[in-house]
């Protein structure tokens, strides 16, 4: 780090203050030096990226949920949510989905209530909201990165869990997925850009909250902040 | 157009200007301009070989759709932001004023560069080298937002250009099939063994990788109308949801991608039945094409009798990053022509994908109005709506 980890938050919150946001909670990794390394998560491998942009976004989204509905979610999507242990194509069943034809006119309506109350369990405030997930991160993955480069150039073959870790979608997926936040998936290289695309998300009505997480490894350091419309709107 | 006020989640909203497309350029398999991947398309002709461009010696597949030789992807970018902005009629001093929004992976060289140049490698520095290059505004910013990342470089920049905060935003996108993503789609056993795409039909076995360097101009009507500029397409709607249901698995039911696309329709202010056309996502994963049709069928109910869906990654592969723009470029070359292009590779009806697909050419457009659809990782969905003029 170049700076403390309270500047790293207070400069994440002052860019989102200073674009008309609200800043509801914001987070950092490290914040202390029991900070150490990001708890792993099941099906990523070799690299501390996702799990620290995981580690920052739940400590994030933990201090904006009230604490006992947030252990509660935290619990029940845990149980709920498989790791990708074994790569997608490889493990895909073809489930045939329901049909729900949708009146014309009434797309709208149909999809609103369709997608409603997917994720029982979820904390009031998320359940409530569409929240969008920003990932802000100028070289992504780039222990991962590395490390595949290398295996190439050796001629060899890179494990199958690098398949889908290789994009920082898959963090946010992640975090989506644990916390039911079923607006935007959104990927930048830099916090301007991140802070603008949540400003927009939240103007044009896609997300009522917009979880932006910025996260850099060598060394690693993640901030995040969740987001709302300012008070003036 | 007003504010539309029928949106999915609580109302979708959109500034007040029409928002229209004016310039295009294209690098595929197939070579320079949209013309080549449209005529393919519209065939149905796939363009995948086995790769030559780096060793696939002990890759489970070796074919993808590769344009010859070994093009450089920064030259490229340049380049082809070069040809959408000759279309578009843009002199130099309204270069100068347009940001770019560029979806690529990351510079490509970061992996393998010396640690202490490393930090000259993000993503966001290669943005604003390459929009310095194309004579474009310094305020570039980069979106690695995997399949979706082109799609919703396109839905900010028409969000954009609605609010009246720019005139105009060049949106660029490129992917070139190089041996490091190759060899983890191979590890990850998402790439089709038989060396084609064969969306939405039965014996599908996965996706193949394309080259795409694919750049559009995304401007005001207003703007446009001063320059005495021919508008390709409006950029009419623009939609993106989460599924929240898994890392790197679509949700079975579709229900993401469904409010991607009612949120772009109600953006455009139409009706699923005045749609007659959707290129779909249609990757040829087993998983990701039934997810797909779900969606398709729950948003379009029984309205779909008169649509035409198809894939053109049954013919120019999976672009990664660049993939949406390249379908966006398809589908709007293909309402302008009236014709839509072939779901290629087709071998039999699959009951988890029951849509209305385009098997035969020629199929003549019924509609000016079309949906490009894009999902990816992380449960991401975008719905891109086009009408042509």
């Amino acid at each position: 780090m170049t700076s403390t980890p309270q500047a790293a938050v207070d400069r994440l919150t002052t860019r989102a203050e200073a674009a008309g946001l609200r800043v509801v909670a914001a987070a950092a990794w490290p914040e202390s030096p029991a900070d150490t390394d990001p708890p792993p998560i099941p099906g990523f491998v070799i690299s501390t990226f996702s799990p620290l942009a995981a580690a920052t976004a739940t400590r994030c989204l933990t201090r904006a949920t009230p604490p006992a509905a947030g252990a509660e979610v935290n619990e029940r999507a845990a149980r709920a949510t498989p790791a990708p242990a074994t790569p997608p194509a490889a493990s895909a069943g073809s489930v045939p989905a329901a049909v729900v034809p949708v009146r014309r006119g009434s797309v709208s309506d149909g999809v609103a209530a369709s997608a409603a109350g997917s994720l029982p369990g979820l904390a009031p405030r998320l359940a409530a909201a569409r929240t969008a997930v920003v990932v802000v991160s100028a070289f992504g993955d780039v222990v991962g990165a590395m490390h595949v480069a290398d295996v190439v150039d050796r001629g060899g073959r890179p494990g199958p869990l690098m398949f889908f870790q290789a994009v920082p979608n898959a963090v946010a997926g992640h975090v989506a997925v644990r916390w039911g936040l079923e607006g935007a998936v959104v990927c930048v290289g830099d916090v301007g850009a991140g802070v603008e695309v949540a400003g927009g998300l939240i103007e044009d009505g896609d997300a009522d909250e917009v979880l932006v997480v910025w996260v850099e490894q060598l060394p690693d350091r993640a901030e995040a902040v969740l987001v709302a419309a300012g008070g003036g709107e | 157009m007003a504010a539309t006020g029928m949106g999915a989640t609580g109302g979708v909203r959109r500034g007040p200007e029409d928002v229209v497309i004016t310039g295009v350029g294209v690098l595929s398999a197939f070579g320079d301009g949209v013309g080549p991947v449209l005529d393919a398309a519209l065939a149905g002709r796939p363009g995948f070989a086995p790769v030559r461009r780096f060793d696939v010696a002990g890759r489970r597949t070796v074919h993808a759709a590769a344009h010859p030789g070994n093009p450089v992807l920064g030259e490229e970018l340049v380049r082809i932001i070069g040809h959408a902005c000759d279309e578009a009629g843009l002199n130099g001093a309204q270069r100068a004023e347009s940001a770019l929004y560029l979806a690529v992976h990351g510079d490509p060289e970061l992996p393998r560069v010396p640690k202490h140049e490393r930090a000259a490698h993000g993503a966001d520095t290669f943005a604003r080298g390459i929009a310095r290059r194309a004579g474009l505004s310094g305020a570039a910013r980069a979106y690695t937002s995997a399949c979706v990342a082109s799609s919703t470089a396109v839905a900010d920049a028409g969000a954009l250009v609605a609010r009246e905060r720019a005139e105009r935003v060049v949106v660029a996108a490129g992917y070139l099939v190089e041996a490091d993503q190759f060899a983890v789609f191979d590890a990850g056993r998402a790439l089709a063994r038989d060396g084609r795409v064969r969306p939405f039909s039965a014996g599908r076995e996965g996706l193949l990788l394309g080259d795409a360097v694919v750049a559009v101009v995304v401007e005001s009507v207003a703007a446009a109308s001063r320059r005495g500029a021919k508008v390709l397409s409006r950029l009419a709607g623009w939609g993106r949801a989460g599924d929240a249901h898994h890392v790197c698995r679509p949700r079975p039911d579709g229900a993401g991608l469904a409010r991607a696309m009612a949120d772009a329709l109600a953006r455009a202010d139409l009706a699923p039945g005045q749609v007659g056309y959707v290129n779909a996502h249609g990757s040829g994963s087993p998983a990701g094409d039934a997810a797909e049709s779900a969606a398709i069928r729950r948003v379009f109910g029984e309205d779909a009798a008169t649509l035409g869906v198809s894939s053109t990654k049954s013919v120019h592969g999976q672009a990664l990053e660049a993939g949406a723009l390249l379908e966006l470029a398809v589908t709007m070359a293909a309402l302008r022509a009236g014709r839509l292009p072939v779901n290629a590779g087709y071998l039999a009806p699959d009951p988890a994908c029951p849509l209305p697909l385009i098997l035969t050419h020629p199929t003549p457009s019924s509609s000016p109005h079309a949906l490009s659809l894009t999902t990816a990782f992380g449960g991401a969905n975008t719905a891109l709506l086009v009408t042509t003029p």
